[in-house]
């Protein structure tokens, strides 16, 4: 059985700026010229992590992409993946994470949508690696919605076991919320979306060591606990000047 | 801000002295009630609230004293180096802070290079515009327009009367340097152009594209009149030998190739580098010593002659090459990301380097070691140019800043 989740759309531009369709064009653009190493697409957990100063530190440095729209859900992306966002680059890695705004779908046509972008991806680069993201926990209480991605993550963890340069990349719900299982302000603001330091922290740090594996080469990336910023502009460690 | 009870307590004693030092009576005797304080007034609070307000201004003109004389005291530490007037122009190499950083540009920088006789340099930007400053001053002259999309790379004629450039909307365009116009277009590649150089004559020049080609152009003309092919992808670098009979240029299939100029002939293909090779830079004849003494060559006659070639890749490493032989000499390793810019200084006996570490780092060729790294920009450093008489050095980052440092 397909859904709507499964089929390539793009957005409609019900606001009247053409915001959406901006924001592919400006990536097709960074497609044509750029030639990351990595690239992460989805939706506004992807896009806003550019915000985070754990982007400029973490990310940056390993030649990243941002492909991430807000409020995507897995037919958007599948429709940008088809319409060439992944065409002109050969990144080492990509990263997905959509299907949190497909909302009103079952959990089984959300993990259906998410895996017709793995298979779109898989087409468009087949020997990059791709990682999965699971679908973070949203609302402050226990609710369906959570329920439902808990179900989303476990059949995708099922689905993607044994995929070729594939893999799937859960963070613990638990680093989200206190001990009653109440999601904490202090990671997501919203109730979904991550703060830029402590939220992103819980996401990127796996995140960034997963991709770092996978590059087999640790580009040597900014510490994130300690401030380091403003050391003297001078790191020689030779003797003798 | 939360005080203690204890400096609530003295608040609003200071408060209160305030108050009865200044004649408000009425608003004083108020005050003492709400707050459940004791008439009489303690003396050793008289005149502190007005001591606090004014500290305030005190330490921070403080801060801003320590912050200048930490500044000055980096400077004398990093000057451990000779001073000015002692410099030599074999040995001097750049130190922190920089002397100037200057903005305009509204994109990554994409190439800095140096006039080769007036104190004046030219930035180019993915913003497709090409900006002189004066390096001197820290001036920022003017801005050539008319590219439509990134400029690449900027190169001037031997006199400096002309600039060339290559830009991403396929075109290249050479400008006069008197009058700062665009006096020629050429175009036939068919994609980005990637750099550009002239010959040491000045009548022809050289690019190198994304269509995988080398093209040479009369500048008399406009026309192309040789096109070199043989790399299998982007060719992102193309550089010219000082007597003008050797084109060397690198590339993303990771091979660096050497073309006899007049024949087109490939003489050379150089591969040991596992990633993208970014540039590449002819070491001068005055680098011959040092590279030799680096190379380990034992006996006199057995002395190398070059042509040497150094190049610079994405797999983090610079390479000294031995164009005759087709030999690696000697790797250089120590950047933790992209080498994006080499330049040898005109003493012959460093390296120069700029890279997405974000550093720029001095190496000692004889000794094959990095003999200095500056943290030059917060972002990658896309370029780095040494001038041959002055003691500068100039660089541009994707943070769009270009950033003039003086040697000594």
């Amino acid at each position: 059985m397909s859904s709507r989740a499964a089929e390539a759309q793009p957005v409609e531009d019900i606001q009247g700026d053409g915001r959406w369709m901006s924001l592919h064009n400006s990536f097709l653009h960074d497609a044509k010229e750029k030639e990351p190493e990595v690239v992460l697409i989805g939706d506004s957990i992807i896009a806003q992590m550019t915000q985070s100063k754990l982007w400029e530190q973490m990310f940056e440095p390993l030649h990243c992409l941002n492909f991430g729209i807000g409020g995507d859900r897995t037919q958007h992306v599948l429709w940008r993946i088809h319409n060439g966002e992944l065409d002109k680059i050969e990144p080492k890695v990509i990263v997905l994470h959509v299907g949190t705004n497909n909302f009103d779908d079952t959990a089984e046509q959300v993990t259906e949508g998410i895996l017709a972008n793995v298979k779109s991806i898989r087409e468009k680069q087949p020997s990059s690696h791709l990682v999965v993201v699971g679908l973070l926990p949203r609302g402050e209480k226990p609710n369906a919605l959570r329920q439902k991605h808990k179900e989303i993550n476990e059949r995708l963890a099922d689905e993607l076991q044994g995929a070729p340069l594939t893999s799937f990349l859960r963070i613990d719900d638990k680093e989200f919320m206190s001990s009653e299982g109440v999601i904490r302000r202090s990671a997501m603001y919203d109730f979904l979306h991550l703060t830029t330091d402590i939220g992103y922290q819980k996401l990127c740090e796996p995140l960034l060591e997963e991709i770092q594996n996978l590059l087999g080469t640790f580009i040597k990336v900014e510490s994130t606990s300690v401030e380091t910023a403003s050391l003297a502009g001078d790191l020689d460690h030779a003797p003798g000047n | 801000m939360v005080l203690s009870q204890r400096q609530k307590d003295e608040l609003n004693k200071a408060i209160a002295d305030y108050l009865y030092s200044n004649g408000f009576q009425g608003a004083l005797e108020h005050f003492q009630k709400e707050a459940g304080m004791p008439q009489e007034l303690e003396k050793k609070f008289s005149g502190l609230l007005e001591k606090r307000w004014t500290s305030v201004i005190r330490l921070q003109k403080k801060v801003m004293d320590l912050e200048t004389k930490l500044a000055e005291a980096e400077e004398e530490v990093n000057s451990g180096a000779p001073t000015r007037d002692r410099r030599s122009p074999g040995e001097w190499i750049p130190r922190p802070p920089e002397r100037y950083s200057l903005n305009g540009h509204r994109s990554p920088i994409t190439r800095v290079v140096f006039h080769p006789s007036f104190s004046v340099m030219v930035s180019c930007s993915e913003d497709a515009t090409i900006r002189v400053w004066d390096y001197e001053t820290g001036d920022y002259e003017r801005t050539l327009k008319g590219h439509t999309d990134s400029v690449q790379d900027v190169a001037f004629d031997s006199a400096g009367k002309y600039l060339v450039s290559c830009s991403a909307d396929l075109s290249i365009k050479i400008w006069d340097f008197n009058g700062f116009e665009c006096i020629k277009t050429m175009m036939g590649h068919d994609h980005n152009v990637s750099s550009v150089t002239f010959m040491p004559s000045g009548d022809f020049v050289v690019s190198s594209s994304r269509d995988k080609t080398i093209k040479m152009w009369e500048v008399a003309t406009g026309y192309c009149i040789k096109t070199y092919t043989g790399h299998r992808d982007w060719v992102r670098m193309v550089r010219v030998y000082q007597d003008g009979s050797l084109l060397a240029s690198c590339s993303n299939d990771q091979t660096v190739r050497v073309w006899v100029t007049a024949t087109k002939e490939c003489k050379a293909e150089l591969r040991e580098h596992e990633h993208v090779v970014e540039c590449i830079a002819w070491a001068p004849d005055s680098a011959q010593p040092a590279i030799n003494e680096a190379a380990g060559t034992e006996s006199k006659s057995a002395k190398r002659s070059g042509p040497f070639l150094l190049s610079g890749s994405r797999d983090k490493t610079l390479k000294m090459w031995d164009v005759s032989v087709g030999l690696c000499l000697f790797t250089l390793t120590g950047h933790d990301n992209w080498i994006r810019g080499i330049v040898f200084h005109p003493g012959g006996k460093f390296i120069l380097s700029a890279s997405d570490d974000k550093t720029i780092r001095v190496w000692d060729i004889q000794n094959k070691r990095n003999h200095k790294t500056l943290l030059a920009h917060p972002h990658f450093v896309t370029s780095i140019d040494m001038h041959r008489n002055a003691p500068y050095v100039i660089t541009g980052s994707v943070d769009q800043s270009v950033k003039v440092w003086e040697c000594r």
